[in-house]
């Protein structure tokens, strides 16, 4: 399941939504949140997401096709959030579920990795009256390397 | 000669002023053949000149030597993404 949305999620329903019945022996999770970004109040921060409808989940669906293919998985949901955000609001969850440890941590950090640098959506700050576009982080693209 | 939509994001939608054009020309063409149609045509069009901007042919990453076919539904360019 990939759902690209404005509303908040639950992750404890998300969780509840990876178990297959008797068979589900691992789950990795992963939340990405809007951490504080400034010295002012929250109050006078804000930050949008920008994203492209139609390939954000196109590129999403591509991401955790490879990921099915890579390892061995039961269920995987990813839910990304758009529009106007709060500190501390939550932005990100991946989701894992299999039968054991190992594929459901590489997995979801693949995704997550893939998701960084292979999905459309744009992060813009803004501070009192001033805002920017956040840039892409070098390191993100340098992660993908160990998944080649 | 095709007409062609082509949409823009992010920073690159702010600096062209504008969310989404026609381009009109001879297609099949590379996406850097589109990118100097469009820098001629746009205000401020050099921004798609800008290192970094990335592009997609119908929801598929593409670099400047991938070839727009006839029939593409759409075109994208846009800074590098940061999502997550």
């Amino acid at each position: 399941m990939i759902s690209v949305q404005q509303e908040d999620f639950n992750v404890a329903e998300l969780y509840q939504q990876l178990l297959l019945d008797n068979k589900t022996g691992a789950v990795a999770m992963f939340v990405g949140l809007v951490r504080e970004f400034s010295d002012l109040s929250p109050d006078d921060c804000a930050f949008e997401l920008e994203h492209y409808p139609g390939m954000t989940e196109h590129n999403l669906q591509s991401i955790v096709d490879e990921a099915k293919s890579r390892w061995t998985l039961q269920d995987v949901r990813v839910v990304h959030r758009v529009g106007r955000l709060s500190i501390s609001d939550q932005i990100v969850f991946v989701g894992v579920s299999s039968s054991h440890r190992a594929e459901a941590f590489k997995a979801c950090d693949f995704i997550m990795d893939y998701l960084k640098s292979r999905a459309a959506f744009w992060k813009k700050e803004t501070q009192g009256n001033s805002s920017h576009w956040v840039e892409a982080n070098e390191k993100d693209g340098i992660s993908l390397d160990r998944w080649k | 000669m095709t007409e062609i939509t082509v949409v823009f994001f992010a920073s690159l939608k702010e600096s062209l002023g504008v969310g989404q054009c026609q381009a009109a020309g001879e297609f099949p063409m590379t996406i850097k053949e589109l990118k100097q149609i469009l820098a001629a045509q746009l205000n401020n069009g050099e921004a798609l000149q800008a290192l970094g901007i990335q592009a997609s042919i119908d929801y598929e990453f593409a670099r400047d030597a991938d070839v727009i076919p006839s029939r593409v539904k759409e075109v994208a360019f846009f800074p590098p993404v940061t999502g997550g």
